[in-house]
């Protein structure tokens, strides 16, 4: 009995593959299909993946435990957006504590610079009181404020007058280390300030996706204008050794009930909610493709079994089971999806390779996809999915059609 | 013709032709058939039924063709339809080979069908996508024979047919008689005891039909072969011809 089940089973496969065989353009149209709803599902999900390991990568490398900010932080903005008021003041109150061993203040703007005055461009600038070695300066080196002016109210007017520049920012100003170049956050007070570039780095670069300038906090508060209210985007906390990071995070949100208090984990997933929309776009494209390439191939295949109905009764009346006839329909869904899953998970590494290269290229991030085995695994589950799925609606309308009700009379 | 007996095509281990030549393999007794009487819950009692056979009496002998003939709408497909065991008629009764098939079940039924009763049909019902040979090998799958012996089988019969140079080809790339040739060794695949073929000539010119009427002929040597049609050239070949009127046997010659 199982003998003849399994000779059965064999026969119903190479009967659809011999079908499929046959067809090579409908095989091909089907295959495509599933293939293209796999790479959409793995490429997202390196996409995914990626992001995420780059955001908490991005947060250990800076190094710092907590990160206090006050919605909105529109990161899209490229950091316009400083909503801490007193940010010195705060960072030094922190940094008072004994379970804390620095808080940093970091500033976002958007500001003009140019090798003159005449021949300025919009840059996105980051105020920091001090570049760490994380940098890796391409050239020069980097610049700090002394803890005293670290510590007091921000001054009216640049005191330091150094900034480090993005490598690509320097090529197209045709600028190197030791030369000046204009700073403003308009191109009035660009014409007024003068700075010294002290290094190339694109460290800041890589988390804003755009060439971008790093300069001293106080420097960045003067020629912005906001030197007054001492504005910032960020105050990131350091942790004393000894002391618990949570514990520290939950006291600082109670000291300052006013601002959001995230630990580098927290911060990582609040960045991820505030991008949503997008991965709400993301998902719905997905599933399109899923759900496209579902309903086109069992589709195809349902139309296969319509085409072939008389015959399909014609065979059911010569004594062939309704098993074997929707298995032979259906058998071709199953060969397509897992086909396709094939093909797809095989072109995966190509495009995460391409879309890398573009990342690289016009983001400034380097191996944004990530592609663990997981992603391999949910794309060839998902295959299997698309697979059976078309298998049972194919081999459903198969059922249907070899009726004997179907033989004309 | 170059083609071999199909004669030749039966097992010689299920060779009993003494016994065959004089039992009866196909016996109908006051078969009367309705249409819509056996219909679904939703139907209303006072349904009205179509009356397709009433009180048919049949003997269809091993080694003999019997021949049905009759206008459209008879109940001539109703006599193969019954004969095959595709249909359970509403009164008398059905044997085949001696068994009533009235009393099996549909899987009983079945599998009656596929080891005893071979189907030829007009239009051919080839799969367009399989090869001849897969095609006369398709009933085998069924039964579980393993594939090596499929291919042995579809080969043999397909050169009892003639085809033995056409087993690779799809119906696509056949004629229309080649095709019915193809449908015939399909018929045989399974080694049957009754053939029934509904119009086989139908969709055939002249020249071809004969062919498939030889073919026919010489298959009914060994088995019992009820052939329903229109056409006078085909109902030449038969032993005995039925003329059914209105669902009622109406000559005998």
């Amino acid at each position: 009995m199982l003998r003849r089940a399994i000779v059965r089973t064999r026969a119903v496969v190479g009967l659809a593959i011999a079908q499929l065989r046959r067809s090579p353009g409908r095989t091909a149209l089907t295959v495509l299909a599933v293939t293209l709803a796999v790479l959409s599902v793995t490429v997202l999900a390196s996409l995914g993946v990626g992001v995420v390991e780059k955001g908490e990568k991005g947060l250990d490398r800076a190094n710092r435990d907590i990160w206090v900010s006050s919605d909105p932080v529109d990161p899209a903005a490229s950091g316009t957006e400083n909503p801490l008021v007193g940010a010195h003041g705060m960072a030094a109150e922190m940094t008072a504590r004994d379970d804390v061993r620095t808080a940093s203040p970091i500033a976002m703007y958007d500001v003009y610079v140019g090798p003159n005055a005449s021949e300025l461009e919009r840059r996105p600038a980051v105020g920091v009181q001090k570049t760490h070695e994380g940098f890796d300066f391409r050239a020069g080196s980097g610049f700090a404020v002394d803890e005293e002016a670290a510590a007091g109210p921000p001054p009216d007017e640049p005191t330091t007058n150094e900034i480090v520049i993005d490598p690509r920012v320097a090529d197209a100003m045709n600028v190197s280390v030791g030369e000046t170049i204009a700073v403003g956050t308009s191109r009035q007070t660009a014409a007024a300030h003068e700075f010294t570039v002290v290094g190339t780095a694109d460290y800041y670069s890589r988390y804003l996706s755009s060439p971008t300038v790093t300069m001293p906090l106080g420097d960045l508060q003067a020629i912005a204008g906001t030197s007054g209210t001492d504005r910032a985007t960020f105050i990131t906390v350091d942790v004393a050794d000894d002391a618990d990071r949570d514990a520290v995070a939950s006291d600082l949100s109670e000291a300052y009930p006013e601002y959001d208090v995230r630990t580098s984990d927290e911060q990582v997933a609040s960045m991820i909610e505030e991008r949503t929309v997008v991965l709400a776009s993301g998902a719905t494209l997905v599933g399109l493709a899923v759900v496209g390439g579902v309903v086109l191939t069992a589709n195809l295949f349902a139309l296969v079994a319509h085409q072939q109905r008389e015959q399909l009764a014609a065979l059911r009346a010569i004594g062939l089971s309704r098993r074997v006839l929707a298995g032979t329909i259906g058998a071709q869904g199953l060969v397509i999806g897992l086909v396709g899953g094939i093909v797809g998970l095989a072109a995966t590494p190509l495009a995460v390779l391409g879309l890398n290269r573009f990342s690289a290229s016009v983001l400034g991030f380097e191996n944004l996809l990530q592609t663990p085995l997981e992603v391999y695994l949910s794309g060839f589950a998902l295959a299997l999915v698309v697979g059976t799925v078309v298998a049972i609606v194919a081999g459903w309308r198969a059922g249907r059609y070899a009726r004997i009700d179907h033989l004309e009379a | 013709m170059s083609k071999q007996s199909v004669r030749g095509s039966r097992s010689s281990a299920r060779d009993r032709a003494d016994e065959r030549e004089s039992a009866t393999a196909v016996r109908l007794e006051g078969v009367t058939h309705e249409y819509g009487s056996t219909g679904g819950r939703f139907r209303s009692g006072d349904e009205r039924t179509v009356t397709a056979l009433r009180d048919v009496a049949l003997d269809v002998p091993t080694g003999s063709i019997v021949g049905l003939e009759g206008p459209s709408g008879s109940g001539k497909s109703t006599v193969l339809h019954a004969v095959a065991g595709l249909l359970v008629p509403t009164a008398g009764s059905v044997e085949l080979r001696g068994t009533d098939i009235a009393a099996l079940s549909d899987a009983e039924r079945t599998r009656l069908r596929r080891r005893h009763v071979g189907i030829v049909f007009q239009r051919f019902h080839l799969l367009p996508s399989l090869s001849a040979r897969a095609n006369v090998a398709l009933p085998l799958v069924q039964s579980g024979v393993p594939r090596a012996a499929r291919r042995d089988r579809a080969t043999t019969l397909l050169e009892a047919v003639g085809l033995g140079d056409r087993t690779t080809h799809l119906p696509s790339e056949l004629s229309g008689g080649e095709r019915q040739r193809v449908a015939i060794a399909r018929a045989l695949s399974t080694d049957p005891d009754v053939i029934v073929a509904d119009e086989p000539t139908g969709e055939l010119d002249t020249a071809t039909g004969q062919d498939v009427l030889e073919l026919l002929t010489d298959v009914g040597r060994e088995r019992a072969v009820l052939v329903a049609s229109h056409d006078e050239a085909t109902l030449a070949v038969a032993d005995r011809v039925v003329t059914l009127c209105d669902g009622r046997v109406d000559d005998v010659r």
